[in-house]
């Protein structure tokens, strides 16, 4: 069968298209393109059927296992498909070791090194007890979750654009420089011992907590990665959807509790927003998708992200 | 309000008024016989809502608009009498109405009054108040700058343009074709001339905001917390230029509502400017096919 690539305003991505069998897979057409082309490799391109005239709604993306065949309704020689170039791609484990990187690396220097003099602040500088036990809770932290991309986690697309290197990484960090510097400044005050002990203990059992999810989250995907949804359950995933977001947003609140910080307040706030965003999209799809009806299962009641808010 | 009024209004929006103007001639009744109290369909609920919502607008923009219109005239008049170093002084109180009720418009957004992603209101207004409120007033110093010419005269022109589009838009359902024009236009200079005057008074207020050291908090604090204005006011500088990208880049996410969210753009970069040219080209070529 021969298929027609054509840009989205029209334009032919590829002069006189691709002959293929007619046996072949979104995926074959894939590899088909990249031999012709050779910057767009199969993860840059976004492949849809054409929208028709006039009509709303999202168009139909191919999905690579399918066959060409059974996105042909009648044609079955000749398929038109819209691309789109996604730009360059990188792998969500590489994007998300150079974003947890810079905050592993950056936070320590601001411990370890005489920063503070370049701030005018001259002299020694008295470390509290609660500056180290930070120091330890950050890097445990960011070193856990670097060990969890390489180890754990099972992406759904393999990757990511290149521009959400610099945007996350600006992300992550500016922030782990904006609270080292604050959290490790010579003029920090810290909080009674009692609410120290309560911030870090409670943080890392939800730390703890926050590694089961993800061992959970992981064993719903098959290692072949073929993504597909499932509904979670075992542990608070029977009362929270998002519980991995649930647990990662309290164990920022266990730091914050322990250090106290304008800053670090700062970025449990924002780090909520975005996980409740990500959420509300998680959770609005497995209803959409576990419907209750033609034989798969119905999505269960429960809280979104943060009982009893959401 | 005379029910022919509220005839008019609903019959602009196709909805049914009859019960209402019963309601009204009953309210004139000494006891009104008890068939005549209905309750609104929600049709007509739906109808009444935005026959409130474009008053509402209507009244808003026009008063903003008469805002920036004294702020031009006292501004224009102060050049004449006195020079630049006097114009703040003479534009002062109009100036800080009309940019600090523009407050309301992020509201607008928020509450879906109007279809501007907030996202790109958000940054436009939060620079206009810096200024207005945090290098101007704050910092008196910079107040007989000649910059500060230039700047309330890109803003007003600018504003009075764009409000007096909305205003029409609101109050009688159409703008006209010059208007569209003049604000598709205009920008071409007054962008410009308004993004460096902007960064030309924050870049004039920074010695004085470091010497007075306003605005900064130090530790020790129990919060562990400290602000200085003045690297707070270099970062500012700093993202101007690919923060106006960055609104531009949210705009163009959010194609659908370009004509409206169009407003809450002030440029600085080449690539904005050189897309609004774009999107000016498309504008009027539209509105002379329509």
């Amino acid at each position: 069968m021969k298929v027609n690539l054509v840009s989205r305003n029209g334009r032919e991505v590829v002069k006189g298209g691709i002959e293929l069998t007619d046996e072949a897979t979104v995926s074959d057409l894939q590899e088909a393109i990249h031999a012709r082309i050779k910057k767009y490799y199969p993860s840059r391109q976004r492949l849809t059927l054409p929208l028709q005239a006039g009509s709303k709604g999202k168009p139909v993306v191919l999905i690579p296992k399918k066959k060409l065949a059974d996105y042909c309704d009648g044609n079955a020689n000749n398929l038109t498909v819209v691309f789109k170039d996604l730009g360059v791609q990188v792998s969500y484990s590489t994007l998300f070791f150079w974003e947890y990187l810079g905050p592993l690396v950056i936070y320590p220097v601001f411990y370890y090194f005489p920063v503070y003099k370049y701030f005018g602040y001259e002299g020694e500088r008295t470390i509290y007890p609660v500056q180290t036990y930070a120091l330890y809770y950050w890097c445990f932290h960011y070193f856990k979750r670097i060990l969890e991309t390489f180890f754990v986690h099972r992406f759904s697309h393999a990757t990511s654009p290149l521009s959400n290197v610099f945007r996350n990484c600006a992300y992550y960090w500016t922030f782990g420089a904006y609270i080292a510097y604050h959290v490790n400044h010579p003029l920090y005050t810290p909080v009674g011992d009692f609410q120290i002990k309560i911030g870090f203990t409670f943080g890392l059992i939800c730390q703890l907590a926050n590694f089961y999810c993800h061992l959970i989250l992981r064993n719903l995907r098959s290692p072949d990665g073929n993504g597909g949804y499932q509904i979670p359950r075992g542990f608070l995933f029977n009362i929270v959807t998002c519980a991995n977001y649930t647990t990662e947003i309290y164990q920022w609140l266990g730091f914050n509790m322990a250090t106290q910080t304008i800053p670090g307040c700062v970025f449990l706030v924002v780090a909520t927003l975005i996980m409740t965003n990500w959420a509300l999209t998680k959770h609005r799809r497995l209803k959409k998708l576990f419907d209750g009806k033609e034989g798969r299962p119905r999505y269960p009641r429960r809280w979104v992200i943060l009982p009893p808010f959401m | 309000m005379a029910v022919e009024d509220v005839d008019g209004i609903y019959a602009h929006f196709g909805g049914s008024s009859a019960h209402l103007i019963k309601l009204h001639q009953c309210a004139h009744l000494a006891s009104p016989p008890p068939f005549s109290i209905r309750i609104p369909s929600p049709s007509s609920m739906a109808g009444f809502l935005y026959a409130l919502r474009r008053i509402y607008l209507s009244l808003y923009n026009w008063t903003v608009f008469i805002g920036w219109f004294q702020v031009l005239y006292f501004a224009v008049k102060a050049l004449r009498e006195g020079g630049p170093t006097t114009v703040y002084d003479a534009v002062e109180k109009p100036l800080q109405l009309a940019q600090t009720a523009a407050v309301l418009e992020i509201l607008h957004g928020i509450v879906g009054l109007v279809r501007s992603p907030v996202s790109a209101t958000l940054p436009q207004i939060g620079s206009r108040l810096f200024l207005v409120w945090g290098i101007l007033w704050s910092i008196p110093e910079t107040r007989t700058h000649v910059l500060v010419s230039s700047l309330v005269i890109s803003w007003s022109i600018t504003e009075i343009i764009r409000y007096s589009f909305f205003g029409m838009k609101e109050a009688l359902g159409f703008a006209p074709s010059w208007l569209l024009w003049l604000r598709y236009s205009t920008f071409l200079l007054l962008y410009p001339t308004g993004i460096t005057s902007e960064v030309g008074l924050i870049y004039v207020a920074l010695p004085f905001i470091k010497a007075s050291e306003k605005y900064c908090i130090r530790m020790p604090n129990k919060w562990n917390f400290t602000f200085d204005y003045f690297y707070a006011s270099i970062i500012a500088l700093a993202i101007y230029v690919p923060g106006m990208f960055l609104v531009l880049l949210i705009i163009q996410v959010n194609k659908d509502c370009l004509p409206n969210c169009f407003n809450h753009i002030s440029s600085g970069s080449p690539h904005m400017y050189g897309y609004m040219l774009g999107q000016r080209k498309k504008a009027l070529s539209k509105s002379k096919t329509a």
